[in-house]
């Protein structure tokens, strides 16, 4: 009886870590479109951060961006030729020359076009 | 009657002058790059970054571009965060930059069937810099140009060291492959 409930105790305690390790190994991607942001701008205000130099707190992050539509591409909306926000899964509609707030995942600078990149943007207004 | 001409004349002059000055660019913001480290029977290590910008002057063949680290994205979460904070330490070295030049480009050989090009350059990344040679394949598609090019980088050029826990998962040789649909500016 008594090795029974030793047997059942370990067995348990190694499920359990496996699953705990798991779960470490595998777990999510971050939401980025439930996370809090850390800076709501403009696009020209988040771009001279950068140029700046100052903008390298954001990298990671969650940011809002408010600006006019400059650019539409197959996956992505250039606001004010300063940020270039990223659509990983549906593009949403927006016509150039309106105005639109995106949140997104800041991913740096990007000195060929003087512009700031977010990741897996979605619109928000 | 004449004076129309004159004005023709001049017009025509502007327009031809002007696009014979003007830089002919190909760009875009967008172009795609790969990477693998696999090591067979273990998890793949492998990752895309779909949000890279590149330049090609079509009058001097140099060509340049620039992938954010941050921007390369893993199927496994924690790959990811390694890759990012232990391996290229992104917030510290934030881009990727190839520069160089297209051996022998002519944009007016251009055409719809690909042709090979040896870029000769240098890539700087984890705060080193390398120089780089690889052939790049380039064809007219409508009216922009598709760039084709894949090379192997090693870690330890880049002084990316592999704890040597890991080490056996994850391949001395990276495949690193790169396509690009630039249009004219």
């Amino acid at each position: 009886m008594r090795k029974k409930t030793v047997f059942l105790i370990v067995a348990l305690v190694l499920v359990g870590g496996a699953y705990i390790g798991y779960r470490y190994l595998y777990k999510d991607h971050r939401n980025i479109a439930t996370e809090l942001a850390v800076l709501d701008s403009t696009a020209s205000g988040i771009q001279q951060r950068f140029t700046e130099g100052k903008g390298d707190e954001f990298l990671n992050k969650t940011v809002i961006v408010t600006g006019t539509v400059s650019q539409i591409e197959e996956n992505s909306i250039t606001l004010d030729e300063k940020v270039q926000c990223i659509f990983s899964t549906q593009m949403p509609s927006a016509t150039e020359g309106s105005k639109i707030t995106i949140k997104g995942r800041c991913i740096g600078y990007d000195d060929l076009f003087e512009i700031v990149k977010l990741d897996q943007s979605q619109l928000i207004n | 009657m004449r004076k129309n001409l004159q004005y023709l004349l001049v017009l025509l002059l502007i327009i031809t002058t002007s696009s014979v000055f003007a830089q002919q660019k190909y760009v875009t913001k967008s172009g795609t790059i790969d990477f693998e480290a696999s090591v067979p029977s273990f998890e793949e290590v492998k990752a895309k970054n779909s949000t890279v910008s590149a330049i090609l002057n079509a009058e001097t063949g140099e060509f340049a571009s620039l992938a954010l680290i941050q921007g390369f994205r893993f199927k496994v979460a924690l790959m990811e965060e390694h890759f990012n904070e232990n391996y290229m330490e992104s917030s510290k070295y934030p881009k990727a930059i190839v520069k160089g030049t297209l051996q022998d480009f002519d944009k007016n050989q251009l055409s719809e069937t690909a042709q090979n090009y040896k870029f000769v350059g240098t890539i700087s990344m984890h705060g080193e810099s390398q120089p780089l040679e690889t052939d790049i394949s380039l064809s007219r598609n409508g009216t922009s140009l598709e760039v084709e090019t894949s090379f192997i980088l090693k870690p330890e050029d880049f002084n990316i060291k592999i704890p040597s826990i890991v080490s056996n998962k994850i391949a001395g040789e990276v495949t690193v492959t790169a396509i690009y649909a630039l249009s004219e500016k």
